[in-house]
C-alpha cells in the first residue's frame, strides 16, 4: 500500500522535473512562431517573422523594430562566436591532449599539483576569472578584442578537455603500446596508430564540450570582449536588455537546432566508427 | 659461437617501492635458454619472472649485466629493434583493428609488400586455427580466440623468440588445457624458443623442456620437470611444486642410505646419500604413500598417522592426518583401496608406507636465507 503511493509520488516527482526543464524550452519554441508581437503569452496565429526579421528577409515596420538591432550587427556577431568557437577548441584540444598524454606517460614528482592546477580554471567562479583576465589583459596593454576572447576562454576550455582525455587514458590498457613496440613500431608510429585512435572518443567529446561552452559563454566574455566586438551571447544579453521580444525566441531556438545537430554529429561520428 | 636462442649473465634489476625502499627484483640471473627450447619461468608473484621477460623484450632495462639473443648484444636496445616477440597476458590487441590488421601490424611497420603481407597474416592465423577470419574486430571473438590471434600476431614476423606473459591465465580450465597441447605443437611447428611465464605449477609441468623456478629475484632451480618434481633442489621449489610432506631434521647413515630424525623424534628413511652435513630435509610425495595393514609395530619406512580427513577428489582419495608428534601429513591413495581407506577412517587412524628410493633429500635451509 505505502509502497504503491510511494511509487507514485515517485512517479509525479519525475514528470515534474523533467516538466519544470522542458516546459519553459517548448514555451520558447511555440512561442517565436506566434505572430502576436506585443504579448507573446496570447497565441494569434503562427508566423516566420521573427525568423525572417533575423535572418534580414523582412524589415518589419512595426513599432518594435524601433529597438532591434539590425541584423548586420547579429551576423557579425554569429560570426565572431563561430571564430571564437573554432580557434578556442582547436587550441584547447591540441593543449589538453598533449598535457593528459605528458602526465600519462611521464609521472612526475608534482603531477598532482600540476593536475590541480589544470582544475582551478574550472572551479574559478566566473566573475573571478572575467575580471582577472580582464585586469590582467589590460594590465599588459593589450587591445580587447577577439584575441583576448580566445586567449581568454583557452585557458579554462583547456582544463575540460584535460580532464575528458585523461580520463580516457586512465582507462586505457598500457600494454597496448608495449604491444606496439614490441612488433617493431617506433614511438612516432605507436602514437599514430595506436595511441591516437584510442583517445579519439575522448579528443573528441572534449573538443565538442569546448565548443558548446565557447559558443555561449557569457560571463567571462563579456569582460575581455571590449567596446566593439560582440558574441552571439553578448549581442542577445543586449537585445534583453531593452525587453523580450519576439526575435530573441527565434534566435534561441536557432540556437537550440544548431546545439543539438552539433551534439548527434559528435555521437554520429563517434558510432560510425566503432 | 653462441649455440643459446637468449642469454642472460648476471642480470641485475631493482625498483624503487612506493614506500621509497629498494625491491630487488632480478638478484643477479645466469640463464641460457637453447634454440627450440620451451622454458618456463615459474614462480609466486613478485619473484622477479615478469622483469626477468621484460628484461628480455626490452621493456625493463637492467641495472648490471648483459642480455645476448640469437649470439647479439641487445642489452641496450629499444623494444622495437629487438627480434622476439610477445604474446601478452590481457592480449592487448588493438581494439580499433581488425584481426587481420592486428596481425599484420608488424608486417605493416617493416613494410611488406602486400601480397606477402596478407598471405603471411592467412597463413599465421591458419596456423592458429582461424583462418579467414580477418575481417572480424577482435571484440567479436571468444576469449580463446582472442588468445589466438595474440598468437598469431606474435609469430607472424617470424620473431627469433617468442614471449608468452601468463597468456592462459584468463581462460577457463577445459580451454587452458587444450591450448597448452596446441602451444607446444605450435613450438615445435616454428622451431624457435619459448620463454613462458607463469604461476601455475601444473602448467608448467606439462608444457615445458625446462622449468626455471624462481623466487625473491634468483632461479632456485633450472631443470626438467620430472628432475624439479622429483628431486627439488631446496624447500622452496619441493613445497611451490605439487603437495609436499616435509621432514626436517639432522642426518644420519652410511653411504646410499640416511636416516633423518626430526626434533620431535621422528624417523624418515631414505635411499640416499646425505646431500651436506648439517640438516637435511626429506620429501615424501603424497601419492608415493601407501597404506599398510596395522600390525601395532612400525617399521624403518613405515609413518603412523592419525586421521583428521579424507577427501574424495574422483581418480583418489587425499588423507589428511598427523603424526603422533602433530606434523601434518596429505597422502594420496588410488580409490581402487576405497573399502581399506574406509576401515581407517572408521578407526581414525593409519599406517603409511613408503619406499625409501622415493625419499628425496635436500640441505634444510631456514626461511630466511
Amino acid at each position: 500500500m505505502f509502497r504503491h503511493l510511494g511509487t507514485k509520488a515517485l512517479l509525479a516527482f519525475t514528470v515534474l522535473f523533467f516538466a519544470f526543464i522542458y516546459v519553459p524550452i517548448a514555451l520558447i519554441v511555440i512561442y517565436s512562431f506566434n505572430s502576436d508581437p506585443v504579448n507573446m503569452m496570447r497565441w494569434s496565429g503562427f508566423t516566420l517573422d521573427w525568423y525572417r526579421q533575423i535572418l534580414g528577409l523582412r524589415n518589419a515596420a512595426s513599432e518594435a523594430a524601433l529597438y532591434i538591432e539590425t541584423t548586420e550587427q547579429l551576423l557579425a556577431a554569429v560570426k565572431n562566436s563561430f571564430i571564437v568557437a573554432f580557434s578556442t577548441t582547436a587550441l584547447s584540444t591540441v593543449l589538453g591532449t598533449s598535457a593528459a598524454i605528458a602526465l600519462y606517460r611521464h609521472p612526475f614528482a608534482a603531477q598532482r599539483f600540476y593536475r590541480v592546477l589544470l582544475f582551478v580554471p574550472m572551479l574559478m567562479p566566473d566573475i573571478v576569472l572575467g575580471i582577472a583576465l580582464l585586469i590582467f589583459f589590460v594590465g599588459i596593454g593589450g587591445q580587447l578584442g577577439l584575441g583576448t576572447i580566445i586567449t581568454g576562454q583557452t585557458t579554462f576550455l583547456t582544463s575540460y578537455v584535460f580532464i575528458v582525455v585523461s580520463a580516457r587514458l586512465a582507462g586505457m590498457d598500457r600494454s597496448l603500446e608495449q604491444a606496439s613496440a614490441d612488433l617493431g613500431a617506433s614511438e612516432w608510429t605507436t602514437f599514430r596508430r595506436i595511441l591516437i585512435p584510442q583517445l579519439m572518443p575522448g579528443i573528441m567529446g572534449g573538443a565538442l564540450l569546448a565548443f558548446i561552452i565557447s559558443m555561449d559563454d557569457l560571463v567571462i566574455t563579456y569582460f575581455i570582449s571590449g567596446t566593439n566586438t560582440q558574441t552571439l551571447p553578448i549581442y542577445i544579453f543586449g537585445m534583453l536588455r531593452r525587453g523580450i521580444k519576439p526575435e530573441v525566441n527565434a534566435l534561441a531556438v536557432m540556437m537550440l537546432v544548431f546545439s543539438f545537430a552539433i551534439a548527434f554529429a559528435g555521437l554520429y561520428l563517434r558510432n560510425r566508427k566503432r | 659461437m653462441d649455440h643459446s636462442s637468449v642469454r642472460l649473465d648476471g642480470a641485475r634489476k631493482s625498483f624503487a617501492s612506493p614506500e621509497g625502499t629498494l625491491v630487488t627484483a632480478l638478484a643477479g640471473i645466469d640463464l641460457s635458454v637453447k634454440p627450440s627450447e620451451f622454458l618456463t619461468l615459474l614462480g609466486p608473484s613478485g619473484c622477479g619472472k615478469t622483469t626477468l621477460l621484460h628484461a628480455i623484450s626490452g621493456f625493463v632495462e637492467l641495472d648490471a649485466g648483459r642480455i645476448f639473443i640469437d649470439g647479439e648484444d641487445m642489452t641496450h636496445r629499444p623494444p622495437n629493434k629487438r627480434p622476439v616477440n610477445t604474446v601478452f597476458q590481457s592480449y592487448a590487441l588493438f581494439p580499433h583493428m581488425s584481426v587481420g590488421d592486428n596481425v599484420g601490424y608488424a608486417l605493416d611497420i617493416a613494410r611488406v609488400a602486400r601480397p606477402e603481407r596478407n598471405a603471411r597474416v592467412g597463413a599465421a592465423l591458419e596456423m592458429v586455427g582461424l583462418g579467414g577470419l580477418e575481417k572480424r574486430l577482435p571484440r567479436q571473438l571468444s576469449g580463446g580466440q582472442q588468445q589466438r590471434v595474440a598468437l598469431a600476431r606474435a609469430i607472424v614476423a617470424r620473431p627469433k623468440l617468442l614471449l608468452l606473459d601468463e597468456p592462459l591465465s584468463a581462460l577457463d580450465r577445459k580451454l587452458r588445457q587444450a591450448m597448452q597441447i596446441e602451444l607446444k605443437t605450435l613450438q615445435h611447428e616454428l622451431g624457435i624458443a619459448f620463454v613462458f611465464v607463469t604461476h601455475d605449477q601444473e602448467e608448467a609441468l606439462t608444457m615445458s623442456d625446462r622449468i626455471a623456478v624462481l623466487n625473491g629475484g634468483e632461479i632456485q632451480q633450472l631443470a626438467s620437470p620430472g628432475e624439479v618434481y622429483n628431486r627439488p633442489a631446496n624447500g622452496f621449489v619441493a613445497s611451490f611444486i605439487g603437495a609436499s610432506n616435509l621432514f626436517t631434521g639432522s642426518g644420519s647413515g652410511s653411504g646410499a642410505e640416511t636416516i633423518v630424525r626430526t626434533s620431535a623424534g621422528l624417523t624418515v628413511h631414505a635411499r640416499m646419500a646425505l646431500p651436506s652435513s648439517g640438516p637435511v630435509t626429506a620429501l615424501i610425495r603424497p601419492e608415493q604413500f601407501a597404506l599398510a595393514p596395522d600390525t601395532g609395530t612400525h617399521g624403518l619406512s613405515e609413518l603412523p598417522v592419525s586421521i583428521d580427513q579424507v577427501v574424495f577428489m574422483g581418480m583418489v582419495f587425499e588423507i589428511h592426518g598427523r603424526t603422533d608428534d602433530g606434523q601434518k601429513v596429505v597422502a594420496t591413495l588410488p580409490a581402487s583401496q576405497q573399502s581399506r581407506i574406509a576401515e581407517a577412517e572408521g578407526r581414525r587412524r593409519a599406517v603409511l608406507t613408503y619406499d625409501p628410493a622415493s625419499v628425496h633429500l635436500f640441505p634444510a635451509v631456514s626461511e630466511a636465507a
